[in-house]
């Protein structure tokens, strides 16, 4: 088996959407070479309801093959993993216990992984563009609240996570992704931010309200440092981001 | 070649000390001050290791530890330079290393008694004849490490004893991470400075059971300071992580310190003046 790239988050936050658009042509500095986006997009589109089907819950994973192209600061490196998505209903306590066999297979594929991406929606505390309807998203409260127990899956279920990218997903909603992907964006030859810097910049605007979780995932996780991402389908720079920082150190 | 073992505590920088010997983060730079050695890779593993030098500690991130990973010692990396040291008068020498990195898992193991096969098979390399020595990493000096730090050793004396390397095998202590403000000024009489105030039941142990021409005392900076008049740490550490994960601050001004002498010692026996 390859080494394992493992998407999770609840439902509707996005990850098969943005892990789908990792393989569109139109990149900069990751490329997909094992998946054809268009087919890729044919498997998981819905036609009649002109949106993405949401990955179904009779599975705990679904894993694919992923060979990439990563351009590193010293040149173009490999890097194979198996992207394996979760269905967001995984997550859901109800379905834990409805199906503990899956659940804890599910718990072993994570734990195996070399890297895990949690995909999380945005908040009604953020600043959202005019015209969003804010019904759709959690109160901040109910964010950090939901976000304590991703703290307490990190902890008890996976402390030997060896990489933790924590990804706030839609940033086209709330942000300028121009303006963000320009402060952000990594460039092979000399970024303006370094990842520590990235993170701490993601972090004191975007994630403020969790930062004393984020220290606790840290102090009880033995690998490195989380770190988190803002993340839009609409923007590549920021799209392939977590992805070069999980290249550097997956690659071949 | 001389066959070196570097061992230390999960956390102490064994392996970013290596990967900065594989990049050599001076030597890529344009102008400044000559150094008086030069280092070259010799094997894949150590031209990879620079190259996560390169993408990995350059960009701010730190590189993951030496760990479970490997379940052979077989299995762990093998490093292998040849590094070139300049004297006064043009005089050079060439000294060829191998050095094998250890997960620190196997250090803190000895304070409690090898209990697992595969740390004893470690323990049985790592004193093997052909090894001349070994570079011991030290980072802590809190509230009992002292302690803990001397049991650990006094059970690696022992080790040395049953494997018949007690008279024979030079141990270069160092203190490690000397970027901090704390041990930065210490840097100049390690032993002094450094071992006999922060660790002194420490080198106490190791005096007693080592003989004076096989041990010496060393302080190791990785990341270095800012600059040379300001002494800043160049390292950022990270949130929550307990100062186990730092990160190098100015890319640009990445200049280790004390890397090379302990290894020109532990290689030759001659002491080498600071290679700062």
């Amino acid at each position: 088996m390859e080494l394992g790239v493992v998407y999770i988050g609840d439902r509707s936050t996005g990850k098969t959407h943005l892990a789908m658009e990792l393989a569109n042509p139109n990149n900069e500095y990751v490329k997909v070479t094992s998946l054809d986006y268009e087919n890729l997009k044919q498997q998981l589109y819905d036609h009649t309801t002109g949106e993405f089907r949401a990955t179904g819950a009779e599975q705990a994973t679904y894993d694919r093959y992923l060979d990439i192209l990563v351009r590193l600061p010293t040149g173009n490196r490999q890097v194979i993993v198996d992207w394996i998505d979760t269905p967001g209903e995984v997550w859901r306590k109800t379905w834990q216990s409805d199906n503990p066999n899956e659940w804890n297979r599910l718990l072993d594929t994570v734990r195996q992984s070399e890297g895990i991406l949690l995909i999380i929606p945005p908040h009604r505390g953020l600043n959202f563009k005019q015209g969003i309807s804010l019904d759709q998203f959690m109160t901040q409260q109910q964010w950090c609240n939901r976000f304590d127990r991703w703290v307490d899956f990190f902890r008890q279920d996976c402390p030997k996570a060896r990489h933790i990218v924590i990804c706030l997903n839609k940033a086209d909603l709330f942000c300028d992704l121009q303006q963000e992907a320009f402060q952000l964006a990594y460039k092979p030859n000399g970024s303006q931010l370094n990842w520590q810097q990235r993170h701490a910049y993601v972090l004191s605007r975007y994630f403020r309200p969790v930062q004393s979780q984020l220290k606790q995932i840290n102090k009880s996780v033995s690998g490195l440092s989380v770190r988190c991402f803002i993340t839009s389908i609409y923007n590549r720079s920021l799209l392939e981001l977590p992805w070069i920082y999980l290249g550097s150190f997956l690659a071949k | 070649m001389g066959n070196i073992r570097v061992i230390g505590p999960r956390s102490s920088g064994k392996t970013t000390y290596l990967a900065a010997l594989a990049y050599q983060p001076e030597q890529t730079k344009r102008g400044g001050r000559a150094k008086n050695y030069t280092i070259q890779a010799l094997n894949d593993e150590t031209r990879e290791l620079a190259a996560k030098a390169e993408n990995i500690i350059v960009e701010g991130d730190s590189l993951e530890p030496t760990g479970l990973q490997y379940r052979t010692i077989d299995e762990l990396p093998f490093y292998s330079f040849n590094i070139d040291v300049n004297f006064i008068l043009g005089k050079r020498e060439g000294i060829n290393l191998a050095i094998r990195d250890y997960p620190g898992e196997i250090f803190d193991e000895l304070e409690l008694g090898l209990a697992n096969s595969l740390y004893q098979e470690f323990i049985d390399e790592c004193l093997m004849k052909d090894v001349v020595g070994c570079l011991i990493l030290l980072t802590e000096w809190k509230k009992g490490t002292d302690k803990s730090y001397s049991r650990v050793l006094e059970r690696f004396t022992e080790l040395m004893d049953s494997h018949d390397r007690a008279n024979d095998l030079r141990l270069a202590v160092a203190m490690s991470k000397c970027e901090r403000g704390e041990l930065w000024p210490g840097r100049l009489d390690p032993e002094v400075d450094l071992f006999d105030v922060h660790l002194p039941k420490t080198k106490a142990t190791l005096r007693a059971k080592i003989p004076a021409k096989n041990l010496r005392f060393y302080a190791i900076s990785t990341f270095g300071v800012l600059r040379r008049n300001d002494p800043r740490p160049n390292r950022v550490d990270e949130m929550g992580t307990d100062g186990r994960n730092s990160v190098l601050r100015e890319a640009r001004r990445w200049k280790p310190y004390g890397m090379i002498a302990p290894l020109y010692w532990l290689s030759t026996g001659k002491r080498m003046k600071d290679d700062a």
